[in-house]
Parts: structure tokens; sequence; C-alpha cells
């Protein structure tokens, strides 16, 4: 698919998540990293 | 494309952040309280570029979303065991908040009614949001609500300095410290900021004691617009505000704590997660600093920070005292 074809769905996504309150934002991209930590058992350095 | 609008300013704060914990390694200082700093020299200093604000704005999303992850750290045994206690001194501690604020705006120093219900909001439950959930639900005018921000904000920079200091003074523990914190401190960047930057369990004890105080804001504001719409001039309050203001990360953080105690994630899988958060915390108080604007700190009121901190001093040391008999 080229660029132009995924357009739409980023522009879905973009605009659902400008839609959200930001508490559940929060909560959507702690939920994205401890998928990202279980999934792929990223290592985070510190 | 908002996204595109917002990279500048995210990556200016993973470069402070950066800064931040290199200049924190090399100097032995906290890193946390020195990204709260660095965002004050700058914003001070040289100020904000316009297309950098909107991005820096996002830190109070990584401050969420590094409450929500603090969750996977949290033992929840302890918090069953000490949390009953801890909600009721919350509780106290807001309630007498209010009321001080309440009685010295009012009868003490006849500050205009809403203003002092504002300050009332900010100084007992969570700072500006407080402000902000409350001014919508009274009908505030808006030169009230800046003048309420301010003060509250003032009142973040005077103690995100000084508590630091009294804990290390006093030899506070922890846990005594952590509460404190997040007891009587206003917002919550500043009481996760000087929790960790005392100690780990600090840090989550002052998160955990400002997340339940946060809870509250729903009550207060339901609270509020019922006394105003009774005088006939505010906004008619319904149930459904209880759940309009209540901090939903609260529910991620939860949801974290019980998969966390089930035993869900393995012990390497909990460092990356709490290097997460810490990373996220460094974002997020960068951002913070950058808020501090000394400028609009000297425009406060005299009177209403009078008010607040008197309000401070009378909670602070209540609630100190109050929990070193406790712990």
């Amino acid at each position: 698919m080229s660029i132009d074809g995924w357009r739409p769905a980023a522009e879905t996504v973009t605009g659902r998540w400008s839609a959200l309150e930001r508490d559940w934002q929060s909560v959507i991209v702690g939920g994205m990293i401890v998928a990202l930590v279980s999934a792929l058992e990223l290592q985070i350095p510190w | 494309m908002a996204v595109r609008r917002l990279l500048p300013g995210v990556f200016a704060l993973c470069l402070g952040a950066l800064l931040a914990r290199g200049l924190a390694l090399s100097l032995g200082v906290n890193n946390l309280l020195l990204a709260i700093a660095l965002g004050v020299v700058v914003t001070n200093g040289v100020g904000i570029p316009a297309r950098l604000e909107s991005g820096i704005a996002t830190h109070k999303l990584w401050l969420g979303a590094g409450i929500v992850l603090m969750g996977a750290s949290i033992s929840v045994e302890t918090v069953l065991e000490v949390g009953g206690r801890v909600f009721l001194v919350v509780i106290a501690v807001a309630t007498l908040t209010l009321i001080v604020v309440e009685l010295l705006a009012r009868n003490v120093f006849g500050l205009a009614e809403r203003l002092g219900s504002l300050l009332a909001a900010g100084a007992s439950i969570c700072g500006v949001s407080a402000v902000v959930a409350v001014a919508g639900a009274v009908s505030a005018r808006e030169e009230q609500v800046a003048y309420a921000a301010a003060t509250v904000l003032l009142f973040d920079a005077i103690t995100i300095a000084v508590y630091p200091i009294v804990g290390d003074l006093l030899e506070l523990s922890s846990t005594v410290f952590g509460i404190w914190a997040g007891v009587s401190m206003f917002s919550t960047g500043p009481v996760v900021a000087v929790g960790f930057a005392h100690s780990e369990m600090a840090g989550q004890w002052a998160t955990m004691t400002k997340l339940s105080r946060n809870a509250l804001i729903g009550v207060v504001v339901l609270a509020y617009a019922s006394y105003y719409a009774r005088t006939g001039d505010g906004d008619t309050p319904s149930v459904r505000t209880l759940w309009a203001e209540f901090p939903k990360f609260v529910v991620g953080f939860l949801a974290l704590a019980a998969l966390s105690s089930l035993g869900v994630f393995s012990a390497a899988q909990q460092t990356s997660i709490e290097h997460a958060y810490n990373w996220l915390f460094l974002l997020a108080f960068v951002g913070l600093g950058t808020e501090i604007q000394l400028g609009d700190l000297r425009q406060t009121g005299l009177v209403p920070a009078f008010v607040v901190m008197l309000s401070l001093l009378v909670a602070s040391s209540l609630s100190l005292a109050l929990l070193l008999v406790l712990f």
C-alpha cells in the first residue's frame, strides 16, 4: 500500500487520539509501554 | 498534522530529560529537581519558542503515564496495611485546609466568595486542576481563576524547594515524608518530584497519597456546585460531575497495581517499567519547570497568597505531627 493509502487510517487514529481526555491518553501511553516491555522483553536503561 | 506540531516540543523535553539525567549523574544531585530547575532556567532565561510550546505542554500527559506505570511497582500488601489510615489522614487534612482557607478568605481577609472557594479547592485537593474544575462549577470570573491559579503555582514553586530541606533537617522516614508531601502540597507534579527526590519509597507514598486526594475532586466540585446553585448563581450539579472530574489515570494505576500483585510481571519487566516511569517523570518535570514563570508569580496578590500560606502552614504542620504519631 502506498503512503497515500495509509493516510486516512492515520488521520482516523490521530482524530480519535485528540478526542480522548488527557487522562485516558496517559493510560494508553502507559499501557503501550507495558505491552512493549512484556511482549518484546524490552530492556529500558536508566 | 497535529503530531508534527507536537514533535519539536516533545524532542526538546527529551533533550532536557537527557541533560538533567547526565548533569545529575556527574554533579551528584537529584535528577528530578534538576529537571524542574532546567525548565525554570530556560523559560525565565531565554523563553520558550512558540513552535515548541504545544509539544512542551504534553508534560502532563507524560506525568500521568508515569503514574500509571508506577502502579506496577506498588506493594499492594503495604497499601492495604496502612492505606486506611492514610486515606483518613487525606480526608482530614483536605477538609481542614478547605475550611481554613474558606474561613480566612471570607471572614478575616474579606476576599470575594468565589476567589476564596477557588483558593480553598486548589489548596485542599489538587492545585490548578482543582481551581479550573471548581471555577467551571461555580461560574467564577476569569481573573479570579488566573489569580487563584497563580497563587497555587507560587506555592508549588516554594514547596518544591522547601519540603526536601525540611524532610532532610527532620530526618523524616520515607513513609512519613512521602505521605506528608502527598497530603499537604498542592499540585501532583511537585508532589511526585519531591517524593522521588527523597527516596523511591517516599515517591511511591507521595504519589499514592496524592492520587487518593485527587480522587476527592469530584466530591468537592459537586459540593461547591450545589452551594452556588442554591444561592442562585452557579451551574446545577449532577452525579455525573463525580466521574467527569475523577482523575482517570488512577484507573490505569490501579489496573497495573492489580496485575503486578497477581505476579504478571517478571523482575526484569518490573525493572524496565520502573526505568520507563523514571524517564517519563524526567520529561514531565522539565515541562513542569517551564510553567514556573517568575514574572507571573510576582503578580500574585498579596492577600490571597497570605491566606494560602497560613492554611499551608496549619495543614502542613498538623499533618506532619499526626503522621509522626501514626507511623
